[in-house]
């Protein structure tokens, strides 16, 4: 098979830039991490000076998942001879413990680490992934919830991570509609903004949660936060989408005055303008892009005869 | 009455498991309208001939799935297709219970086509080669939602789908399907997937 190298015309340096802006981006392109990782490191350790040991240890997750074991523990024992008492390798000792799942070997050396630094958040949140891979839903909410209560600031991961374990679970839950879920993933959110004000992705998600849990008071709320999302980043279209939606549900509740009605008619109606040129502008030259201008077009005016 | 599944409605479902295999992913199950409303409620299979993948991540959304299903429902109508049901792999490899978001989701589509059915993906039965069919297979029996056996005769020809499924997936295919979700980041994706297509047919 050929190499990453010839296949692409590239030097070892453009492949350790790329692993650098996959790790800065913090993406989970596994495969191509350990294709160009597994490369570097083989042919190229020598001349990669300090920055070859936080590739070891991408590389070495990236193995992870794609089951290499065999990757996986190369990797970690140039990491445990250069580091040999470091908590960051033992993590990974863990990490390697969870993906062979021998979760209670894993949970050993998370309670080692914390025990010697009880704030060591990478540990806890280790505990609480494998408390999720298990299933075990509930617990880890509970384990997080205790913990947020022990803080004295909320710092981002945590946020993040609840929102996704709980938007997670209301997937897996008996009860679909779950409001005490969709609520808490809406606090993190709220806290999430308040920290990064000028971050429009979590004012769109933020808006989708609150027009998923409905009522006239959420739409409109969901409206202004979808509207803020636009604001901080005009070419967001799930906001541009979520704005003409809960625009166009206000405009046609019985509950609403006529002036509530009138400016949401307006609203909904700029907002579908922008997606139309939005769509236009994507479609310019290619055949089938035109049909879905056309689809856009036709479901845009087919929701307007719903409004009035 | 029963879902019977084309190579390319199953292989890009398998496609878009295996191109977030971290993630739940989701998609609907789109069918040629059927030309006659008699045929409908006589026993008579209804021929899956594509999906659409939808999301991966976050599923229990509302705004972005209707956007979705509207946007969909509108091309199917200038098409001729229907949308004929609806498939979900959950996040976790052990995990293919049918749960109560795919059934919201399927009795929404069941309002426009009544013999709606859920596919679920079973994550851990996920191989490149693909020699057994991995989906279960849900319809909608006296309020309730009921699984089938799935053999062979729930594909057009299980054969092909197993031979290009497998070519497919060995030649990384899956990391240029594009999904609603790919779609929304850039409107220029294509969730169709036109190039797909191409590559299933070339196969056949």
């Amino acid at each position: 098979m050929a190499s990453v190298s010839e296949m692409y015309d590239v030097g070892w340096e453009e492949m350790r830039d790329k692993l650098r802006k996959w790790r800065e981006d913090n993406f989970r392109n596994s495969e191509q991490i350990v294709d160009v990782g597994e490369e570097l490191i083989c042919e190229h350790a020598s001349k990669l000076g300090d920055d070859v040991w936080i590739i070891y240890e991408q590389v070495m997750i990236a193995a992870l998942d794609c089951r290499r074991d065999d990757l996986a523990l190369t990797c970690l024992q140039e990491l445990r001879k250069q580091f040999p008492d470091s908590h960051r390798v033992k993590r990974l000792t863990g990490m390697r413990l969870e993906a062979l799942e021998r979760y209670e070997e894993a949970n050993k050396h998370y309670d080692a680490i914390l025990q010697e630094d009880p704030t060591n958040t990478a540990a806890r949140k280790r505990k609480i992934s494998i408390l999720k891979a298990q299933g075990k839903s509930a617990e880890a909410i509970r384990e997080l919830n205790e913990y947020l209560e022990h803080l004295c600031h909320y710092c981002c991961w945590k946020c993040q991570f609840i929102l996704a374990l709980f938007l997670e679970t209301l997937c897996a839950n008996i009860l679909l509609y779950n409001f005490h879920s969709y609520g808490k993933a809406a606090f993190c959110l709220e806290e999430l903004m308040m920290t990064n004000p000028h971050n429009h992705l979590y004012c769109e998600q933020y808006a989708e949660v609150k027009y998923t849990q409905g009522g006239l008071e959420n739409l409109e709320l969901s409206r202004k936060y979808f509207a803020q999302a636009l604001r901080l980043n005009n070419r967001n279209m799930r906001a541009l989408f979520g704005l003409y939606m809960s625009a166009s549900h206000i405009a046609a509740s019985p509950k609403v005055s006529a002036k509530v009605k009138k400016d949401n008619v307006k609203y909904a109606a700029w907002a579908a303008s922008q997606i139309n040129r939005a769509y236009k502008l994507a479609g310019r030259g290619t055949k089938e892009n035109k049909c879905s201008v056309k689809a856009v077009e036709e479901m845009l005016e087919s929701m307007q005869i719903t409004m009035s | 009455m029963p879902i019977q599944l084309t190579s390319q409605a199953y292989c890009k479902m398998l496609l878009h498991a295996a191109k977030y295999p971290h993630c739940a992913v989701n998609g609907l199950l789109i069918a040629e309208k059927p030309k006659d409303k008699k045929k409908e409620s006589q026993n008579h299979t209804v021929l899956c001939v594509d999906c659409v993948p939808l999301f991966h991540g976050t599923l229990a959304l509302a705004p972005m799935l209707e956007v979705a299903l509207t946007l969909i429902d509108t091309w199917c109508k200038e098409n001729n297709y229907v949308i004929s049901g609806y498939y979900q792999a959950n996040e976790r490899t052990k995990d293919s219970r049918l749960n109560q978001f795919a059934e919201k989701v399927a009795a929404r589509i069941s309002d426009n086509f009544n013999e709606a059915a859920i596919v679920m993906v079973d994550n851990s039965r996920l191989t490149i080669s693909c020699f057994e069919p991995i989906v279960i297979i849900y319809d909608h029996h006296e309020n309730k939602w009921k699984s089938r056996e799935v053999t062979v005769d729930a594909f057009e020809d299980w054969h092909e789908a197993q031979k290009i499924t497998s070519a497919l997936l060995e030649s990384r295919c899956y990391e240029n399907l594009i999904d609603f979700d790919n779609h929304l980041d850039d409107l220029r994706n294509d969730w169709t997937n036109p190039v797909i297509n191409k590559s299933v047919l070339d196969l056949c």
